[in-house]
C-alpha cells in the first residue's frame, strides 16, 4: 500500500536520509526504530510531505506522493501525528478535533468519527470544552492522535506517541494504538522505545545514521544480536 | 476643568478605534504569516484616498462607499502578495521577517511618492453635509462621523472576531497562527491561509484609512506615522486578541489626546513612540511573541 | 596572490589619490558639491553595512545617529569649540544613545530592533522639530570665510575613515564573530562568541560614524532646519544604497552610494522626487531576486565572460 523507494533527504547541507527503503501493506502495523538522530522523523516527514527528498520515489497505492502537497496528502488517507502531539494549546479540545476534519470528505464524516474518537478516548470527550493547553501530557498525546483520526485516515504515521510519559501511560497508549490497528487503520510507527515498539508489531525496519540495517518481525529482532545489544542491554 | 478633559478623552476614545481597527489588520498578519509588512500605514493612506476620490468624484457618501474601498483593497492585497509576498513563505521565521520588512520599507516609500505625484502633498478630508453635526453628552461633544466610525470600527472588529471563533476557515486561521506544520497536517492549504490574512489586513487597513478620510484627514506622507502606531499598538495589545488590540488602541489613542492636552499637540506624535521604548526596554519579553492562550 | 592583493592596494590609493586632487583641476562649484554629497553618502551607507551588512541587524533608525551628530557639531561648532572637539562629541555621543537602546533590543530575535530603531529616530524627528523649529543658518563671520574645499576634504576624510574601519573591522577576528552571529547566533554562541557583544561593538560603531558624518554635513551646510537630518530619508537613502550595491561587502556600499547619488542627480533634473519611486522599486527587486545587489551582477557578467566565478561566492552576502 506504501511504498519508500531509495530516498535522500536532508536539511540545508546536512544530509539525513541514504537510500531508504520501506513498505507498509494494508491493514498492517509497522514500526520504525533506532537511535535517536537516525533519520526516523525525517522519513515520516517524507512520507506526509513536510520533507520533500532529493532522490527516490513514495507511492501510495502505486501513485507518487512527491508532488502533492502536504495538505492534499492527508486528504489521501496518509494523516501524521508530530512528535510532542504538537495540538493547539490556544484552541479548545473541540476545536482541535473539528481541524482533524478539516478536509472536505473528512468534514462529511465528522459526526461518526468523532464519535470513534471518544469512545477510543472517553477523556476527551470529558474535557471537549477546555483549551488544550491546560491538558496533561497524556491527554495531549491522545488528542493528537485522535486528531488524526478525524481525518478518517488508512495510514497513521505516528512520531514517538510514548515520548516523555509516564510508563502506565505508555501501555495506555499502545493498547489503543493496537485498538486502532484492529479496526483497519494501517500504522507505521517511530520509536525509541524499542522493546515495547518489536513487541507490539508485527514488522519493524531497524535505522541508523539514516539507513535501513534491519527489518524483520518484530520477535525476530528481538532476538537480532545488534538489535539487543544496541537497544535492548 | 474636568470638562477638556472629559472632552480630550472622548476625541481620544473616538481615535483609538481606528488604531485598532487598522492594528488588527496588521496583527493579523504577522500573526499569522510571520511578515511584518512595514508599508501597513501607506496601504492604509490608499484606503483613505480610495473614499476621498469615490466621495469627491463620484459624489459616493463615504459610509455607503466602504465597502467598494474595501473591495478595491482586496484586489490590492491579492496583487501585493502575489507579486512580492507569496515567495517569501518558505524561509524559515527570522529571515521571513527581515526581508518583507525590507520589501514593506520599499514598498512603503514607492507608495507613499507615487500618491505624492498623483494628489499632492495637500491634506484632504471628505466634508459632507452631516459632518458638521455634533451630539451632546453631559457637555463633552460628540462628532457624528467620528462616532458612526467608531461604532464601525466596533462592529466590523466583533464580526472578525465571531468569524475566527466560529467558522471552519477562521478556526483554520487560529491553527496556523499557533503551528503551521501541525496545520498543514490537518488538511489545512497554509498558502491559502496565509494570503487570506494578508487580504484581510489590507483590508482592514483600507477601511480604517477611509474613516480616517471621513473624521479627520489624510495626506501621502501619514504612512510612517500610522505604520509605527499600529505597530505599537500591536506589540501593546498582543498577539492573538483583538480585543486587546482594540483596547490597546483606545488606550494609545487616549494617552495621545491628554499628552496633547496637557503638554500641547507638538508633543502628541512622541507619546506612542515613548510608550513603545518603555515596553521595549521594560518590558521586552513575551509581548511580540505572545500566542494565543 | 600576493600580485593581486598589492594591485588592488594601488588602485586604492590611486583612486583617494584621485580624489584629493580633484578640486585642482575641477573648479566647478557643483561637482565638488555633488562629489561632497556621493562621499557622504559613502560614509553614510558604509556606517550602515557594519551593522546592518556585516551583522545582518536591520537598523531603520540610522538618521537618528547621523541627525544627532549634525545637531551637536553644528551647535558646538557655531558656539565656538573648536571644529576637530565639536566632531568628536558629535561622533561620541551616537555611540553612547547606541548602546543605550542596543542592550535591551539586540537580547531579541525578529523586529524588534528594527522597529525600535525606527521609532527612536522618530522620537528624535519629532522632538527636534518641536525644540528647535527654526532654521540654523551660519552667522556673518562663517560665512564670510566659507569655502568648500574644507568641506570636501572633510568629507572625502570621513568616507575613507569609515570605509577604512569598516574593511580592518570585517577582517579582524571580530569583523569573523560578526558575520558567525548573523548566520548562526545559536551555533555561534555555543563556540563562545558573544552574540550580544559583537552586535553592541558593530551598532557603537556603525553610530559613531554616523555621527561623525552628521557632523561633516554640519560643517557643510549653510542653512537647514535642526530636524532635516532627523528626516527618515536618511535611513531609507542609506538602506537602499547599502542593497542596491551590494549588503555584507565592504565594496557594495561604495557602488551602490555613487550610483544613487549620480542616478538621483540625474532624476531630479527631470522630474523631482521620482527617484525615490524608482530607487524603491529597484531595491525591492534587489531584495526579492538579486540579494547580492549590483556587485552580484557584475560577478556575474564576469563569471559568463571569463569563468572566473571564484570571485562570485565572495561577493554574495548569505544574510
Amino acid at each position: 500500500m506504501l511504498e519508500v523507494e531509495r530516498i535522500d533527504a536532508g536539511y540545508k547541507d546536512l544530509q539525513a536520509l541514504w537510500g531508504v527503503s520501506l513498505r507498509v501493506e494494508e491493514g498492517e502495523l509497522v514500526a520504525l526504530v533506532g537511535p535517536n538522530g537516525a533519520g526516523k522523523t525525517t522519513t515520516l516527514k517524507v512520507v506526509s510531505g513536510l520533507v520533500k527528498p532529493t532522490a527516490g520515489n513514495v507511492l501510495l497505492d502505486g501513485r507518487s506522493l512527491l508532488k502533492e502537497p502536504p495538505h492534499r496528502i492527508v486528504e489521501m488517507g496518509i494523516s501524521q501525528v508530530l512528535e510532542g502531539g504538537r495540538v493547539f494549546t490556544g484552541l479548545t479540545v473541540m476545536e482541535n478535533l473539528e481541524l482533524g476534519a478539516f478536509g472536505m470528505k473528512a468534514r462529511k464524516a465528522k459526526d461518526q468519527n468523532l464519535k470513534r474518537v471518544f469512545s477510543l478516548f472517553p477523556r476527551l470527550e470529558e474535557r471537549k470544552r477546555q483549551r488544550a493547553g491546560t491538558l496533561s501530557g497524556g491527554e495531549r498525546q491522545m488528542l493528537a492522535i485522535g486528531r488524526a483520526l478525524m481525518s478518517n485516515p488508512r495510514i497513521l504515521l505516528l512520531d514517538e506517541p510514548s515520548f516523555g510519559l509516564a510508563p502506565l501511560l505508555v501501555e495506555q497508549i499502545f493498547r489503543m494504538i493496537t485498538e486502532i490497528n484492529k479496526q483497519g487503520v494501517t500504522v507505521l510507527l517511530v520509536e525509541q522505545n524499542v522493546r515495547a515498539a518489536l513487541e507490539l508489531t508485527q514488522r519493524a525496519y531497524v535505522i541508523e545514521n539514516g539507513r535501513i540495517v534491519g527489518e524483520g518481525s518484530g520477535e525476530a529482532l528481538l532476538s537480532f544480536e545488534s538489535v539487543r545489544r544496541a537497544y535492548l542491554a | 476643568m474636568l470638562a477638556p478633559i472629559a472632552q480630550n478623552l472622548a476625541f481620544g476614545i473616538l481615535v483609538g478605534g481606528l488604531y485598532g481597527i487598522a492594528a488588527v489588520g496588521l496583527s493579523l498578519v504577522f500573526g499569522v504569516t510571520r511578515f511584518l509588512n512595514v508599508s501597513h500605514g501607506e496601504l492604509l493612506m490608499l484606503g483613505g484616498y480610495a473614499g476621498f476620490w469615490l466621495y469627491t468624484l463620484y459624489h459616493v457618501d463615504p459610509f455607503v462607499g466602504l465597502p467598494i474601498v474595501v473591495l478595491l483593497m482586496v484586489v490590492l492585497g491579492v496583487i501585493l502578495y502575489k507579486l512580492l509576498f507569496a515567495g517569501m513563505v518558505k524561509y524559515p521565521e527570522e529571515t521571513k521577517v527581515k526581508n518583507t520588512l525590507l520589501v514593506g520599507f520599499g514598498l512603503g516609500l514607492v507608495l507613499q511618492n507615487v500618491a505624492l505625484r498623483l494628489w499632492t502633498a495637500d491634506d484632504r478630508g471628505i466634508t459632507t453635509t452631516y459632518s458638521s453635526q455634533v451630539i451632546s453628552l453631559v457637555g463633552v461633544r460628540f462628532p457624528l462621523v467620528r462616532v458612526a466610525s467608531f461604532v464601525i470600527a466596533l462592529v466590523v472588529l466583533f464580526a472578525l472576531h465571531q468569524f475566527l471563533q466560529r467558522t471552519y476557515t477562521g478556526k483554520a486561521i487560529r491553527a496556523t497562527v499557533q503551528d503551521w506544520e501541525a496545520a498543514t497536517l490537518m488538511a489545512i492549504d497554509v498558502q491559502k491561509v496565509y494570503l487570506l490574512a494578508f487580504v484581510l489586513g489590507t483590508a482592514l487597513a483600507g477601511m480604517a484609512g477611509a474613516l480616517v478620510s471621513v473624521g479627520y484627514s489624510i495626506q501621502p506622507n501619514m504612512g510612517l506615522e500610522w505604520t509605527l502606531i499600529t505597530l505599537i499598538v500591536m506589540v501593546l495589545g498582543g498577539l492573538g486578541s483583538i480585543m486587546g488590540t482594540f483596547v490597546a488602541g483606545i488606550i494609545l489613542g487616549v494617552a495621545q489626546s491628554l499628552t496633547s492636552f496637557w503638554l500641547g499637540g507638538a508633543y502628541r506624535d512622541i507619546v506612542a513612540l515613548v510608550l513603545f521604548l518603555l515596553v521595549l526596554i521594560l518590558r521586552p519579553q513575551g509581548l511580540f511573541g505572545a500566542k494565543e492562550g | 596572490m600576493r600580485a593581486k592583493r598589492l594591485a588592488a592596494l594601488a588602485f586604492v590609493v590611486l583612486v583617494i589619490a584621485a580624489l584629493a586632487v580633484l578640486p585642482l583641476f575641477v573648479k566647478k562649484d557643483n561637482i565638488i558639491n555633488l562629489a561632497s554629497l556621493a562621499l557622504l553618502y559613502v560614509a553614510l551607507a558604509s556606517s550602515w553595512n557594519i551593522l546592518g551588512g556585516y551583522a545582518g541587524q536591520t537598523n531603520l533608525g540610522h538618521a537618528a545617529f547621523f541627525g544627532l551628530g549634525t545637531l551637536l557639531t553644528r551647535f558646538l561648532w557655531l558656539g565656538g569649540w573648536p571644529l576637530w572637539a565639536a566632531l568628536l562629541v558629535g561622533a561620541v555621543v551616537p555611540v553612547i544613545l547606541a548602546l543605550i537602546i542596543g542592550a535591551p533590543a539586540f537580547r531579541l530575535k525578529g523586529a524588534y530592533f528594527a522597529i525600535g530603531t525606527l521609532a527612536l529616530a522618530q522620537v528624535l524627528n519629532v522632538t527636534v522639530a518641536n525644540r528647535w523649529p527654526m532654521i540654523t543658518s551660519l552667522p556673518a563671520r562663517y560665512l564670510a570665510t566659507y569655502r568648500l574645499m574644507p568641506r570636501y576634504y572633510l568629507f572625502l576624510a570621513v568616507a575613507v575613515l569609515t570605509v577604512g574601519v569598516a574593511y580592518f573591522l570585517v577582517k579582524s577576528r571580530l569583523g569573523l564573530g560578526l558575520m558567525a552571529v548573523r548566520e548562526e547566533e545559536d551555533a555561534a554562541e555555543s563556540l563562545g562568541v558573544s552574540g550580544l557583544r559583537h552586535k553592541l561593538l558593530a551598532f557603537g560603531v556603525s553610530a559613531f560614524l554616523a555621527g561623525l558624518a552628521g557632523g561633516a554635513f554640519a560643517f557643510y551646510h549653510v542653512g537647514y532646519y535642526p530636524q532635516f537630518p532627523f528626516s527618515p530619508a536618511w535611513t531609507f537613502d542609506a538602506v537602499m544604497a547599502t542593497y542596491i550595491g551590494g549588503t555584507g561587502t565592504i565594496v557594495g556600499p561604495i557602488i551602490g552610494a555613487v550610483f544613487y547619488v549620480i542616478v538621483k542627480e540625474l532624476l531630479a533634473l527631470k522630474v523631482v522626487e521620482a527617484h525615490l519611486i524608482i530607487f524603491g522599486i529597484l531595491f525591492i527587486l534587489v531584495v526579492l531576486f538579486l540579494p547580492g545587489g549590483l556587485l552580484e551582477v557584475w560577478s556575474k557578467i564576469r563569471s559568463a565572460l571569463g569563468g572566473r566565478a571564484k570571485s562570485r561566492k565572495a561577493a554574495l552576502p548569505a544574510g
